[in-house]
């Protein structure tokens, strides 16, 4: 006993660390992603994230003068702030990009044609030159300088409120729910009664048919896309909801059937014998007492459809269209990153205006999903 | 009499409907240097009212409000609604559409290899000889745009299928003037001076370019851009020609050269920024901002025009960077060669609207609408080139002029599996290392194999 007991102790601290490992490796990349959706696309290809969450000392790219210009006596001069919106510090500033560190702030340098310009710690300047400013190009100045954090809310005003992509989000948003829950409902309805005759009626050819549904499994759906679509055309439902809909229950019911008939054949016989003999139709057993011991299965593969059918894209784009009254969120979001993509910023805040939804289905039902998972694998 | 006062009635309405609907379009009819009329010689020839015109294009966000406040004079003029659509995977997209027999109205594409595609399996209409004419009459060297809407169709037939819109120019090099007055270099004005400048960039301390090949899964293409400039320079349009159609193969001389060309910049580690083990991961949307950085990380960036939407924001192209022409060598008088891409617009379903969409494009109107905007380059003769929106594009469209050679982009005019396959890995296998015979040599075979 002691033995077991002294095994069982071991075990239980590789599944921490195991644990440990697996939510630190979800966590840390999510984490970066949050970060990331509050800041600019520059700061993003500049620096790391975690360099976002402390102060930073170092160069920063050259900032143009610009400001309004005021005639004092004989001199032109221009006065502002180098960084109007945050606190830097600056410590060193140059206006040559061969010698970014040439003044201490602080500093007058001598520009060419007589200009002189004075660089603050707190970024200030004042650019006095004998002509004036007007037509001309004006200096560059490179600072080395502390920069304190610096967060936006910009990426989410622009995903939430944007209508470059041509749809705007709330429209998206409700074409992606009327896609995703008859899309999750409707395979559901199909493969508990199929799962029902699978795992309890007998009939000539059960297994074979058992067992071309786990064939099914690893059909990939692309090979059916334009076949289906062609058959969609071909009998009048062309592109729209319908047709989404369908193609989503038909990818979706293999799993399904092969999860609850998995799922309801680990019923106790027992219960099922005695309704038989107390006169009970295949229906009422069904109704009666099949579908609600099996509620943790249909629950945990509802939130495995829901989550599918939400992220889908390549579905919806295929079987609803690509044009702005039907598109699907996460039509919106890739159409938001422009021709060229690679807009780090819109994807990471697209990322987390996408995961809302799924999310508040995952916290609602996520008891289920363990029993139901394990009560498709465990027999 | 009666006749022509309906028709000046009738001319009225339109106006007036035209200058209603300025409030959502960008220029209002009737004002500034366009080409108005047009635009009203247009509406007046088509109504296509309640007709519907789907529209299916390469462009999102940013492009895809231009396009459609270009197809919202269309609207305007005609009566027609356009449904315009696009998407990330657009390529397989129409593939699916076409095949499944729900295409789209008008289609829009950049890549003639998968337009050529499409017409051989008869998907496409061919546009009539009175749209080549047009072509070869009001489009700058219009040979050379006829030959790429050409086609061979189902039948084996060569026809017009697409007319070319909107053009990229890529043979340019992006640079920041002031960078260049601190270190006191010049505007190479050829190839000879660009490798010298090369060399004394590196001599003075600094890095000479940036280069990425990273763009997810068309990690690659910046570099088969540089290799298809490289051709230029270095052997007649003719070599290029055969190239592309692959009458002579990947592992000639000439193509080799061309490839080591390129090595020349990117394969040496004091010539690129982060070394070259750093170009093929570099992602190309991220490459430019070395330029920008405090010091400078290197001083030249080889792209497309489009490249000034990845710069830091609020960068200005003519201020804080610019461009040059990317030169041709002087002693090998091949003259000043351009590279370019462009889109394709053709028909993939049959309507009046459709037809009507397509003559539209040929309007001056169309053209200088989204030239006075912005990223729009167009050989079309008859508009004002005064509407360009900004000094650089009016710049690239003089290079375009003064471009004694114009090829399309060859690796989109290579058969997809190797334009938009092996050509892009090959590259990347040769910017990690790779003997440029030996990633010649295996591109071929791709070729070979899908012959």
């Amino acid at each position: 006993m002691d033995n077991i007991a002294g095994q069982k102790s071991t075990l239980t601290w590789a599944v921490h660390i195991a644990v440990l490992v697996l939510v630190l490796a979800w966590v840390f990349p999510t984490l970066g992603l949050l970060v990331s959706s509050f800041r600019t696309s520059d700061q993003i290809s500049t620096s790391g994230w975690w360099a976002a969450l402390t102060t930073q000392e170092g160069q920063l790219p050259a900032i143009r003068i610009n400001g309004q210009e005021v005639q004092e006596a004989d001199l032109y001069v221009i006065e502002g702030g180098l960084f109007p919106d945050s606190d830097t510090t600056v410590t060193a500033w140059g206006t040559s990009s061969r010698a970014p560190e040439a003044h201490a702030a602080g500093d007058t340098a001598e520009l060419k044609d007589g200009a002189r310009l004075t660089v603050a710690g707190d970024g200030a300047f004042r650019l006095t030159g004998g002509q004036s400013w007007e037509g001309q190009r004006l200096p560059r100045v490179f600072t080395t300088a502390a920069t304190p954090p610096e967060f936006t809310l910009s990426n989410y005003t622009n995903v939430l409120t944007s209508d470059t992509a041509g749809a705007g989000i709330a429209n998206a948003f409700i074409n992606t729910l009327t896609v995703a829950i008859p899309s999750t409902i409707i395979p559901i309805l199909v493969a508990a009664f199929a799962a029902y005759a699978l795992a309890w009626m007998d009939f000539p050819g059960r297994s074979l048919l058992i067992a071309a549904v786990v064939g099914l499994l690893v059909v990939p759906l692309q090979l059916a896309l334009i076949p289906l679509l062609q058959l969609h055309n071909a009998i009048g439902i062309g592109k729209g909801y319908l047709g989404v809909w369908l193609a989503h229950t038909g990818f979706g019911l293999p799993l399904a059937i092969y999860l609850l008939r998995n799922y309801m054949v680990g019923l106790p016989r027992d219960i099922i014998e005695n309704a038989r003999v107390d006169g009970a139709t295949e229906f009422q057993i069904f109704i009666k007492i099949i579908l609600p011991l099996s509620f943790p299965a249909l629950a945990s593969f509802a939130i495995f459809q829901f989550l599918w059918t939400w992220n889908d894209l390549l579905i919806a784009l295929v079987f609803l269209g690509t044009d702005d009254s039907t598109l699907v969120l996460t039509g919106r979001l890739v159409n938001l990153m422009g021709s060229r993509g690679g807009q780090w910023e819109i994807l990471a805040t697209s990322a987390f205006v996408s995961i809302v939804v799924p999310l508040a289905v995952f916290f609602a039902m996520q008891k289920y999903l363990v029993r139901g998972l394990l009560a498709g694998s465990v027999k | 009499m009666r006749v022509s006062l309906y028709a000046s009635v009738a001319t009225l309405a339109l106006s007036a409907s035209l200058a209603q609907a300025a409030g959502h379009l960008p220029f209002t009819p009737g004002e500034g240097d366009f080409n108005w009329d047009s635009l009203t010689a247009f509406a007046e020839a088509n109504d296509l009212n309640g007709e519907e015109i789907s529209v299916f294009g390469p462009w999102r966000g940013d492009d895809q409000a231009l396009v459609e406040s270009i197809l919202g004079y269309f609207t305007e003029a005609t009566g027609a609604t356009i449904k315009y659509a696009s998407s990330e995977t657009y390529e397989q997209q129409i593939v699916i559409d076409t095949e499944a027999g729900s295409p789209p109205n008008v289609a829009v594409l950049p890549q003639p290899g998968l337009i050529q595609d499409l017409v051989s399996k008869g998907f496409v209409e061919p546009l009539g000889e009175d749209t080549e004419n047009w072509l070869r009459a009001n489009y700058a060297a219009g040979d050379s745009w006829v030959s790429l809407g050409t086609y061979t169709g189902p039948d084996g037939e060569d026809r017009l299928y697409a007319f070319p819109y909107k053009i990229d120019l890529k043979s340019l090099v992006w640079y920041s003037p002031e960078n260049f007055e601190d270190a006191g270099y010049e505007v190479p004005e050829t190839m000879e001076d660009l490798k010298a400048l090369t060399q004394q960039i590196v001599d003075d301390g600094g890095t000479p370019w940036c280069i990425g090949l990273g763009s997810g899964g068309a990690t690659g293409w910046p570099a088969t851009d540089w290799v298809e400039d490289m051709m230029l320079r270095t052997q007649s349009p003719e070599t290029y020609d055969q190239w592309i159609k692959n009458e002579i193969p990947f592992t000639d001389p000439a193509v080799v050269g061309a490839i080591e060309e390129f090595g020349f910049f990117a394969r040496n580690d004091d010539y690129v920024a982060g070394g070259a083990g750093a170009v093929a991961s570099t992602d190309f949307r991220d490459s430019p901002d070395g330029m920008f950085s405090s010091p400078p990380q290197c001083y030249m960036h080889r792209q497309a025009s489009f490249i000034p939407t990845f710069f830091p924001e609020g960068t200005e192209v003519g201020l804080d960077a610019d461009f040059f022409y990317f030169p041709a060598y002087a002693g090998k008088e091949l003259g000043k060669p351009v590279l370019g891409a462009g889109t394709l617009a053709f028909i993939t379903n049959d309507s009046p609207g459709a037809r009507a969409l397509l003559a539209f494009l040929q309007t001056p109107i169309a053209h200088e609408l989204w030239m006075a905007q912005s990223g729009f380059l167009t050989p079309h003769t008859g508009v004002n080139t005064d509407l360009y929106g900004s000094d650089a594009l009016k710049k690239q469209g003089e290079i375009l002029l003064n471009a004694t050679t114009f090829r399309f982009d060859g690796s989109d005019l290579m058969p997809t599996g190797v334009g938009a396959g092996s050509f892009w890995t090959g590259m990347v296998d040769y910017a990690g290392g790779k003997d440029a015979a030996a990633v010649a040599s295996q591109i071929q075979e791709s070729w070979d194999a899908l012959k």
